[in-house]
Protein backbone atom coordinates (compact mmCIF):
# COMPACT_ATOMS: atom_id res chain seq x y z
CA UNK A 1 0.00 0.00 0.00
CA UNK A 2 1.45 3.35 -1.12
CA UNK A 3 2.05 6.23 2.06
CA UNK A 4 -0.86 8.47 3.02
CA UNK A 5 -0.95 11.25 5.16
CA UNK A 6 -3.15 9.99 8.43
CA UNK A 7 -5.04 13.04 10.43
CA UNK A 8 -7.53 11.96 12.89
CA UNK A 9 -10.47 13.97 13.90
CA UNK A 10 -11.94 14.64 17.23
CA UNK A 11 -15.92 15.45 16.01
CA UNK A 12 -17.76 16.17 12.62
CA UNK A 13 -17.05 19.46 13.04
CA UNK A 14 -13.00 18.90 13.47
CA UNK A 15 -13.30 16.44 10.34
CA UNK A 16 -14.63 19.47 8.20
CA UNK A 17 -12.05 21.48 9.29
CA UNK A 18 -9.29 19.10 8.54
CA UNK A 19 -11.41 18.31 4.87
CA UNK A 20 -11.53 21.98 3.85
CA UNK A 21 -7.55 22.12 5.35
CA UNK A 22 -6.36 19.50 3.10
CA UNK A 23 -8.88 19.08 -0.10
CA UNK A 24 -7.74 22.50 -1.29
CA UNK A 25 -4.24 20.74 -2.42
CA UNK A 26 -4.42 17.43 -2.32
CA UNK A 27 -6.48 13.92 -2.95
CA UNK A 28 -8.31 13.37 0.35
CA UNK A 29 -10.34 10.20 1.52
CA UNK A 30 -12.40 9.40 4.47
CA UNK A 31 -12.43 6.62 6.50
CA UNK A 32 -14.48 5.36 9.35
CA UNK A 33 -14.67 1.52 9.55
CA UNK A 34 -12.62 1.12 6.68
CA UNK A 35 -14.17 -2.15 5.29
CA UNK A 36 -14.29 -0.28 1.70
CA UNK A 37 -11.42 2.12 1.80
CA UNK A 38 -8.76 -0.54 3.07
CA UNK A 39 -10.08 -2.50 0.69
CA UNK A 40 -10.14 -0.47 -2.34
CA UNK A 41 -6.39 1.00 -1.09
CA UNK A 42 -4.95 -2.50 -2.29
CA UNK A 43 -6.93 -2.54 -5.40
CA UNK A 44 -7.08 0.89 -6.63
CA UNK A 45 -4.11 3.38 -7.81
CA UNK A 46 -5.63 6.27 -6.62
CA UNK A 47 -4.34 5.91 -3.51
CA UNK A 48 -5.01 9.58 -1.95
CA UNK A 49 -2.52 11.96 -0.70
CA UNK A 50 -4.53 12.58 2.88
CA UNK A 51 -6.79 10.41 4.47
CA UNK A 52 -8.97 11.96 7.62
CA UNK A 53 -10.28 8.97 10.35
CA UNK A 54 -13.08 9.98 11.46
CA UNK A 55 -13.32 6.71 13.38
CA UNK A 56 -13.46 8.82 16.96
CA UNK A 57 -16.10 11.59 16.19
CA UNK A 58 -18.31 9.93 18.78
CA UNK A 59 -21.06 12.74 17.89
CA UNK A 60 -22.11 10.81 14.83
CA UNK A 61 -22.42 7.76 16.45
CA UNK A 62 -26.25 8.10 17.81
CA UNK A 63 -29.18 6.69 17.36
CA UNK A 64 -32.50 9.29 18.78
CA UNK A 65 -35.37 10.64 17.86
CA UNK A 66 -35.21 14.42 17.61
CA UNK A 67 -38.29 16.51 16.23
CA UNK A 68 -37.27 15.64 12.48
CA UNK A 69 -37.61 12.02 13.01
CA UNK A 70 -35.32 9.19 13.33
CA UNK A 71 -31.77 9.66 13.75
CA UNK A 72 -28.74 7.47 12.60
CA UNK A 73 -25.22 8.97 13.08
CA UNK A 74 -23.40 8.17 10.21
CA UNK A 75 -20.87 6.02 12.24
CA UNK A 76 -23.46 3.84 13.79
CA UNK A 77 -22.31 0.44 12.64
CA UNK A 78 -24.35 -2.11 11.34
CA UNK A 79 -24.03 -4.08 14.06
CA UNK A 80 -25.53 -1.45 16.24
CA UNK A 81 -28.37 -1.28 14.13
CA UNK A 82 -29.09 -4.89 14.59
CA UNK A 83 -29.13 -4.32 18.47
CA UNK A 84 -30.51 -0.78 18.40
CA UNK A 85 -34.05 -1.65 20.56
CA UNK A 86 -35.45 1.86 18.94
CA UNK A 87 -34.63 0.69 15.47
CA UNK A 88 -35.82 -2.84 16.08
CA UNK A 89 -39.22 -2.07 17.54
CA UNK A 90 -39.91 0.87 14.82
CA UNK A 91 -37.88 -0.35 11.68
CA UNK A 92 -37.04 -4.28 11.25
CA UNK A 93 -36.36 -4.18 8.13
CA UNK A 94 -33.12 -1.76 8.63
CA UNK A 95 -32.17 -4.73 11.23
CA UNK A 96 -33.02 -7.41 8.25
CA UNK A 97 -30.68 -5.59 5.87
CA UNK A 98 -28.05 -4.59 8.02
CA UNK A 99 -27.75 -8.27 8.90
CA UNK A 100 -27.27 -9.27 5.17
CA UNK A 101 -24.09 -7.13 5.12
CA UNK A 102 -20.61 -9.22 4.74
CA UNK A 103 -20.22 -11.18 8.13
CA UNK A 104 -19.50 -10.27 11.94
CA UNK A 105 -16.27 -8.67 11.89
CA UNK A 106 -17.46 -6.30 8.57
CA UNK A 107 -20.59 -5.41 10.42
CA UNK A 108 -18.46 -4.69 13.67
CA UNK A 109 -16.47 -2.50 11.77
CA UNK A 110 -18.76 -1.24 8.43
CA UNK A 111 -20.67 1.75 9.15
CA UNK A 112 -24.17 2.85 7.82
CA UNK A 113 -22.68 6.28 6.49
CA UNK A 114 -19.55 4.49 4.64
CA UNK A 115 -22.32 2.20 3.29
CA UNK A 116 -24.40 4.50 1.35
CA UNK A 117 -21.44 7.14 0.80
CA UNK A 118 -19.22 4.21 -1.25
CA UNK A 119 -22.35 4.02 -3.13
CA UNK A 120 -22.22 0.97 -5.06
CA UNK A 121 -25.62 0.15 -6.50
CA UNK A 122 -26.47 -3.38 -4.29
CA UNK A 123 -25.46 -1.73 -1.23
CA UNK A 124 -27.91 -3.29 1.90
CA UNK A 125 -28.58 0.05 3.65
CA UNK A 126 -29.85 1.59 1.07
CA UNK A 127 -33.58 0.37 -0.05
CA UNK A 128 -35.08 0.32 3.26
CA UNK A 129 -34.18 4.01 3.20
CA UNK A 130 -34.99 4.98 0.39
CA UNK A 131 -38.03 3.55 0.67
CA UNK A 132 -38.83 5.50 4.14
CA UNK A 133 -37.98 8.35 2.27
CA UNK A 134 -34.82 9.25 4.22
CA UNK A 135 -33.07 12.39 4.05
CA UNK A 136 -28.69 12.46 4.70
CA UNK A 137 -27.37 15.65 6.80
CA UNK A 138 -24.45 16.78 5.22
CA UNK A 139 -22.12 18.62 7.17
CA UNK A 140 -19.39 21.15 5.37
CA UNK A 141 -17.87 24.14 5.57
CA UNK A 142 -20.49 27.01 6.31
CA UNK A 143 -22.59 24.57 7.83
CA UNK A 144 -25.42 21.22 7.29
CA UNK A 145 -27.68 20.66 3.97
CA UNK A 146 -30.04 17.85 4.02
CA UNK A 147 -31.07 15.85 0.69
CA UNK A 148 -32.94 12.66 0.46
CA UNK A 149 -30.96 10.14 0.23
CA UNK A 150 -32.29 9.08 -3.24
CA UNK A 151 -30.84 12.06 -4.78
CA UNK A 152 -27.58 11.55 -2.66
CA UNK A 153 -26.54 9.20 -5.34
CA UNK A 154 -24.93 9.99 -8.79
CA UNK A 155 -24.14 7.17 -10.01
CA UNK A 156 -22.08 3.92 -9.09
CA UNK A 157 -19.46 5.31 -6.59
CA UNK A 158 -20.75 8.69 -7.08
CA UNK A 159 -21.88 11.20 -4.50
CA UNK A 160 -23.57 14.89 -4.58
CA UNK A 161 -20.73 15.33 -1.65
CA UNK A 162 -17.88 17.66 -2.58
CA UNK A 163 -14.67 17.41 -1.28
CA UNK A 164 -14.95 19.14 1.91
CA UNK A 165 -18.12 17.52 2.78
CA UNK A 166 -19.28 14.83 5.49
CA UNK A 167 -22.22 12.31 5.74
CA UNK A 168 -23.14 13.21 8.90
CA UNK A 169 -26.21 11.74 9.94
CA UNK A 170 -29.29 9.70 8.53
CA UNK A 171 -32.86 10.79 8.91
CA UNK A 172 -36.00 8.59 8.30
CA UNK A 173 -38.60 11.60 8.70
CA UNK A 174 -41.45 12.07 11.38
CA UNK A 175 -44.22 10.91 9.24
CA UNK A 176 -42.41 7.31 8.78
CA UNK A 177 -42.00 6.38 11.48
CA UNK A 178 -43.06 2.99 12.57
CA UNK A 179 -44.45 2.57 8.40
CA UNK A 180 -44.54 -1.06 7.60
CA UNK A 181 -41.52 -1.85 5.48
CA UNK A 182 -39.62 -5.65 4.77
CA UNK A 183 -36.56 -6.01 3.35
CA UNK A 184 -35.32 -8.61 0.94
CA UNK A 185 -32.04 -9.36 -0.85
CA UNK A 186 -31.31 -12.20 -2.89
CA UNK A 187 -27.45 -13.06 -3.46
CA UNK A 188 -25.71 -16.46 -4.14
CA UNK A 189 -24.76 -17.08 -0.25
CA UNK A 190 -25.74 -16.44 3.38
CA UNK A 191 -22.83 -14.99 4.11
CA UNK A 192 -20.65 -12.18 2.52
CA UNK A 193 -22.61 -11.79 -0.62
CA UNK A 194 -22.82 -9.07 -2.69
CA UNK A 195 -26.95 -8.36 -3.74
CA UNK A 196 -28.42 -9.94 -7.03
CA UNK A 197 -31.29 -7.64 -6.43
CA UNK A 198 -32.56 -6.36 -2.65
CA UNK A 199 -35.64 -5.16 -2.75
CA UNK A 200 -37.62 -3.16 0.24
CA UNK A 201 -41.20 -2.38 0.05
CA UNK A 202 -43.39 -0.04 2.57
CA UNK A 203 -46.66 1.39 2.43
CA UNK A 204 -49.60 1.81 4.97
CA UNK A 205 -53.07 0.67 4.89
CA UNK A 206 -56.25 2.58 4.78
CA UNK A 207 -58.28 -0.21 6.99
CA UNK A 208 -61.54 0.90 6.26
CA UNK A 209 -61.01 1.11 2.94
CA UNK A 210 -58.98 -2.03 2.67
CA UNK A 211 -56.60 0.27 0.18
CA UNK A 212 -52.87 1.02 -0.02
CA UNK A 213 -51.34 4.06 0.95
CA UNK A 214 -48.52 5.57 0.29
CA UNK A 215 -46.70 2.08 -1.31
CA UNK A 216 -42.88 3.02 -1.61
CA UNK A 217 -40.84 0.76 -3.28
CA UNK A 218 -37.00 0.51 -3.88
CA UNK A 219 -34.99 -1.35 -5.48
CA UNK A 220 -30.83 -2.29 -5.50
CA UNK A 221 -28.33 -3.58 -7.31
CA UNK A 222 -30.98 -2.98 -11.02
CA UNK A 223 -29.64 0.28 -11.99
CA UNK A 224 -26.90 3.09 -11.44
CA UNK A 225 -28.06 3.37 -8.40
CA UNK A 226 -30.74 2.59 -5.57
CA UNK A 227 -34.07 3.45 -7.62
CA UNK A 228 -37.76 3.77 -6.67
CA UNK A 229 -40.10 1.43 -8.64
CA UNK A 230 -42.55 4.41 -9.21
CA UNK A 231 -44.74 2.68 -11.76
CA UNK A 232 -45.23 -0.18 -8.97
CA UNK A 233 -46.09 2.64 -6.71
CA UNK A 234 -48.24 4.18 -8.70
CA UNK A 235 -50.01 0.70 -9.54
CA UNK A 236 -50.53 0.39 -6.23
CA UNK A 237 -51.86 3.54 -4.41
CA UNK A 238 -55.22 3.12 -3.42
CA UNK A 239 -55.68 0.20 -4.75
CA UNK A 240 -57.31 -2.96 -3.10
CA UNK A 241 -54.84 -5.09 -1.32
CA UNK A 242 -55.14 -7.87 -2.68
CA UNK A 243 -52.49 -10.94 -2.74
CA UNK A 244 -53.06 -10.35 -6.65
CA UNK A 245 -52.40 -6.72 -6.58
CA UNK A 246 -49.02 -7.65 -4.81
CA UNK A 247 -48.21 -9.77 -7.30
CA UNK A 248 -48.88 -7.26 -10.37
CA UNK A 249 -47.10 -4.94 -8.70
CA UNK A 250 -44.08 -6.71 -8.46
CA UNK A 251 -44.35 -7.02 -12.86
CA UNK A 252 -44.96 -3.69 -13.19
CA UNK A 253 -41.41 -3.15 -10.87
CA UNK A 254 -39.79 -4.81 -13.64
CA UNK A 255 -40.14 -2.15 -15.96
CA UNK A 256 -38.52 0.37 -13.23
CA UNK A 257 -35.86 -1.71 -13.74
CA UNK A 258 -33.20 -1.28 -15.56
CA UNK A 259 -30.03 -4.12 -14.62
CA UNK A 260 -27.35 -5.31 -16.19
CA UNK A 261 -25.46 -8.47 -16.66
CA UNK A 262 -22.24 -9.53 -15.05
CA UNK A 263 -20.82 -12.42 -13.70
CA UNK A 264 -23.32 -12.96 -10.84
CA UNK A 265 -26.36 -12.60 -12.87
CA UNK A 266 -27.80 -12.11 -16.22
CA UNK A 267 -30.22 -8.95 -16.46
CA UNK A 268 -33.30 -11.54 -17.98
CA UNK A 269 -32.56 -12.73 -14.00
CA UNK A 270 -32.63 -9.93 -11.90
CA UNK A 271 -35.76 -9.07 -13.68
CA UNK A 272 -37.37 -12.19 -12.77
CA UNK A 273 -35.63 -11.56 -8.86
CA UNK A 274 -37.40 -7.85 -9.01
CA UNK A 275 -41.06 -9.53 -9.71
CA UNK A 276 -40.49 -12.51 -7.20
CA UNK A 277 -38.64 -9.88 -4.19
CA UNK A 278 -41.08 -7.15 -4.81
CA UNK A 279 -44.16 -9.13 -4.35
CA UNK A 280 -42.42 -11.27 -1.19
CA UNK A 281 -41.51 -7.41 0.11
CA UNK A 282 -44.88 -6.42 -0.14
CA UNK A 283 -46.47 -9.09 1.22
CA UNK A 284 -43.70 -9.18 4.25
CA UNK A 285 -45.32 -5.17 5.29
CA UNK A 286 -48.60 -6.25 5.00
CA UNK A 287 -47.89 -9.13 7.45
CA UNK A 288 -46.45 -6.05 9.59
CA UNK A 289 -49.30 -4.30 9.07
CA UNK A 290 -51.32 -6.48 10.23
CA UNK A 291 -49.61 -7.14 13.41
CA UNK A 292 -49.27 -3.46 13.72
CA UNK A 293 -52.81 -3.34 13.45
CA UNK A 294 -53.93 -6.24 16.29
CA UNK A 295 -51.33 -4.66 18.54
CA UNK A 296 -52.72 -1.27 18.66
CA UNK A 297 -56.10 -2.65 18.96
CA UNK A 298 -55.27 -4.62 22.13
CA UNK B 1 5.73 7.52 11.54
CA UNK B 2 2.93 7.41 14.10
CA UNK B 3 3.11 5.75 17.73
CA UNK B 4 0.42 3.54 18.61
CA UNK B 5 -0.18 1.73 22.20
CA UNK B 6 -2.22 -0.82 22.50
CA UNK B 7 -3.21 -2.93 25.38
CA UNK B 8 -3.32 -6.37 23.77
CA UNK B 9 -3.87 -9.68 25.65
CA UNK B 10 -3.59 -7.96 28.64
CA UNK B 11 0.05 -6.33 28.07
CA UNK B 12 0.27 -2.56 26.71
CA UNK B 13 2.37 -2.77 24.13
CA UNK B 14 3.56 0.46 21.41
CA UNK B 15 5.07 0.80 18.12
CA UNK B 16 6.04 3.26 16.07
CA UNK B 17 4.21 2.75 12.43
CA UNK B 18 3.61 4.36 8.99
CA UNK B 19 0.46 5.39 9.04
CA UNK B 20 -0.57 3.15 6.54
CA UNK B 21 -0.04 0.50 8.65
CA UNK B 22 -3.18 -2.27 9.06
CA UNK B 23 -3.55 -3.07 12.61
CA UNK B 24 -2.40 -6.96 11.36
CA UNK B 25 0.65 -6.17 9.83
CA UNK B 26 1.41 -3.84 13.48
CA UNK B 27 0.43 -7.22 15.59
CA UNK B 28 2.89 -9.24 13.38
CA UNK B 29 5.52 -7.28 12.35
CA UNK B 30 6.01 -4.93 15.36
CA UNK B 31 5.12 -7.07 18.04
CA UNK B 32 5.43 -10.17 17.10
CA UNK B 33 2.07 -12.11 16.98
CA UNK B 34 1.87 -13.84 14.40
CA UNK B 35 -1.14 -15.91 15.46
CA UNK B 36 -3.26 -13.43 13.49
CA UNK B 37 -3.25 -14.54 10.05
CA UNK B 38 -2.62 -12.58 6.70
CA UNK B 39 -4.57 -14.19 4.35
CA UNK B 40 -6.34 -11.82 1.55
CA UNK B 41 -5.81 -8.57 3.45
CA UNK B 42 -9.06 -7.61 2.30
CA UNK B 43 -11.68 -8.49 4.77
CA UNK B 44 -12.70 -11.23 3.24
CA UNK B 45 -11.21 -14.57 4.80
CA UNK B 46 -11.36 -13.97 8.03
CA UNK B 47 -7.70 -15.24 9.16
CA UNK B 48 -7.03 -12.21 10.38
CA UNK B 49 -9.57 -11.93 13.17
CA UNK B 50 -8.47 -10.30 16.43
CA UNK B 51 -11.50 -8.83 19.49
CA UNK B 52 -11.03 -4.98 19.66
CA UNK B 53 -13.05 -3.66 22.41
CA UNK B 54 -15.24 -6.84 23.18
CA UNK B 55 -15.92 -7.30 19.18
CA UNK B 56 -14.33 -9.03 16.83
CA UNK B 57 -12.42 -7.14 13.82
CA UNK B 58 -10.96 -8.09 10.31
CA UNK B 59 -7.59 -6.68 11.77
CA UNK B 60 -6.32 -6.39 7.93
CA UNK B 61 -9.78 -3.30 7.62
CA UNK B 62 -8.33 -1.59 10.78
CA UNK B 63 -5.50 1.36 10.60
CA UNK B 64 -2.70 0.63 13.10
CA UNK B 65 -4.10 4.20 14.34
CA UNK B 66 -7.37 3.62 14.68
CA UNK B 67 -6.57 1.10 17.67
CA UNK B 68 -4.41 3.28 19.34
CA UNK B 69 -5.82 3.45 23.32
CA UNK B 70 -7.84 0.32 22.56
CA UNK B 71 -8.00 -3.55 24.16
CA UNK B 72 -7.08 -6.26 21.71
CA UNK B 73 -7.44 -10.03 21.98
CA UNK B 74 -5.40 -12.24 19.98
CA UNK B 75 -4.92 -16.03 19.44
CA UNK B 76 -2.23 -15.86 21.70
CA UNK B 77 -4.21 -14.41 24.43
CA UNK B 78 -6.66 -16.84 24.56
CA UNK B 79 -4.75 -19.82 26.43
CA UNK B 80 -2.69 -19.59 29.40
CA UNK B 81 0.98 -21.12 30.04
CA UNK B 82 -0.94 -24.18 31.19
CA UNK B 83 -3.88 -24.64 30.17
CA UNK B 84 -5.99 -24.17 27.01
CA UNK B 85 -9.11 -22.47 26.34
CA UNK B 86 -11.92 -24.69 26.32
CA UNK B 87 -12.87 -23.86 22.90
CA UNK B 88 -9.21 -24.60 21.99
CA UNK B 89 -9.44 -28.12 24.20
CA UNK B 90 -12.94 -29.06 22.41
CA UNK B 91 -11.12 -27.82 18.54
CA UNK B 92 -7.99 -30.35 19.46
CA UNK B 93 -10.42 -33.19 20.34
CA UNK B 94 -12.97 -33.12 17.50
CA UNK B 95 -10.32 -32.34 14.69
CA UNK B 96 -11.70 -29.13 13.78
CA UNK B 97 -8.37 -28.14 12.20
CA UNK B 98 -6.15 -29.61 9.73
CA UNK B 99 -3.90 -27.04 8.46
CA UNK B 100 -4.73 -24.34 11.00
CA UNK B 101 -4.42 -21.51 9.00
CA UNK B 102 -7.84 -20.15 9.48
CA UNK B 103 -8.05 -21.38 12.93
CA UNK B 104 -6.71 -18.28 14.91
CA UNK B 105 -9.46 -16.27 13.16
CA UNK B 106 -12.31 -19.16 13.81
CA UNK B 107 -11.44 -19.32 17.42
CA UNK B 108 -11.68 -15.70 18.21
CA UNK B 109 -15.27 -15.70 16.29
CA UNK B 110 -16.40 -18.44 18.20
CA UNK B 111 -15.12 -16.63 21.65
CA UNK B 112 -16.80 -13.76 20.59
CA UNK B 113 -20.03 -15.25 20.44
CA UNK B 114 -19.71 -17.00 23.58
CA UNK B 115 -18.91 -14.06 25.26
CA UNK B 116 -22.07 -12.76 24.26
CA UNK B 117 -24.64 -15.64 23.98
CA UNK B 118 -23.04 -18.79 25.93
CA UNK B 119 -26.18 -20.57 24.38
CA UNK B 120 -25.70 -20.45 20.82
CA UNK B 121 -27.83 -22.58 18.25
CA UNK B 122 -26.48 -24.06 14.98
CA UNK B 123 -27.72 -20.73 13.26
CA UNK B 124 -26.02 -18.64 15.64
CA UNK B 125 -22.54 -20.51 15.59
CA UNK B 126 -22.88 -20.62 11.32
CA UNK B 127 -23.87 -16.69 11.58
CA UNK B 128 -20.42 -16.04 14.22
CA UNK B 129 -18.87 -17.81 11.24
CA UNK B 130 -20.06 -16.40 8.63
CA UNK B 131 -16.82 -14.10 7.78
CA UNK B 132 -14.30 -17.17 8.13
CA UNK B 133 -13.06 -19.20 5.50
CA UNK B 134 -12.01 -22.26 5.92
CA UNK B 135 -10.91 -24.48 2.79
CA UNK B 136 -9.88 -27.55 4.43
CA UNK B 137 -11.30 -29.07 7.23
CA UNK B 138 -15.11 -27.73 6.35
CA UNK B 139 -17.24 -25.85 9.41
CA UNK B 140 -18.82 -29.25 11.01
CA UNK B 141 -16.42 -29.96 13.03
CA UNK B 142 -16.12 -26.74 14.22
CA UNK B 143 -19.65 -26.23 15.11
CA UNK B 144 -19.82 -29.41 16.96
CA UNK B 145 -16.70 -28.24 18.98
CA UNK B 146 -18.22 -24.88 19.29
CA UNK B 147 -21.32 -26.46 20.94
CA UNK B 148 -19.13 -28.92 23.00
CA UNK B 149 -17.24 -25.70 23.95
CA UNK B 150 -20.40 -23.39 24.78
CA UNK B 151 -21.71 -26.71 27.17
CA UNK B 152 -18.59 -27.06 29.15
CA UNK B 153 -18.08 -23.36 29.88
CA UNK B 154 -21.69 -23.30 31.02
CA UNK B 155 -20.94 -26.24 33.71
CA UNK B 156 -22.61 -28.76 32.48
CA UNK B 157 -21.69 -32.61 31.50
CA UNK B 158 -19.98 -33.35 28.17
CA UNK B 159 -22.49 -35.21 26.01
CA UNK B 160 -21.06 -37.25 23.29
CA UNK B 161 -22.16 -35.54 19.48
CA UNK B 162 -20.55 -36.98 17.23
Amino acid sequence: MRAFELVTAKDSRHAVALLAEHSASSKVRVIAGGTDLMADLHFSSHVPDVIVDISRAEDLKNIAMTGEGLSIGALVTHTQIMRSPLIRDMFPALVDAAHTIGAVQTRNLGTLGGNLVTGVPSMDSGPTLVALEAVVSIAGPAGRRQVPLAEFWLGPRKTVLKPDELLAEIIIPKQNLSKPTHFLKFGLRKGQALALVNVAASFRVDWDKNIFVAPRIALGAVAPKVIRALKAEAYLEGRTVTPEAMAEAGRVAVGDAKPISDFRASAEYRKDLVAVLTKRALEGAYELAKAKRYGEEQ
Amino acid sequence: MITVTINVNGEKRTASVPPETSLLRMLRDNLNLTGAKLGCDVGDCGACTVIVDGKTVNSCLMLAAQADGRTVLTIEGLATADRLHPLQKSFENYGSLQCGFCGPGVLMSAKALLDENPSPTVPDIRDALGGNLCRCTGYTKMIEAIQVAARAMRGEPAEKTA
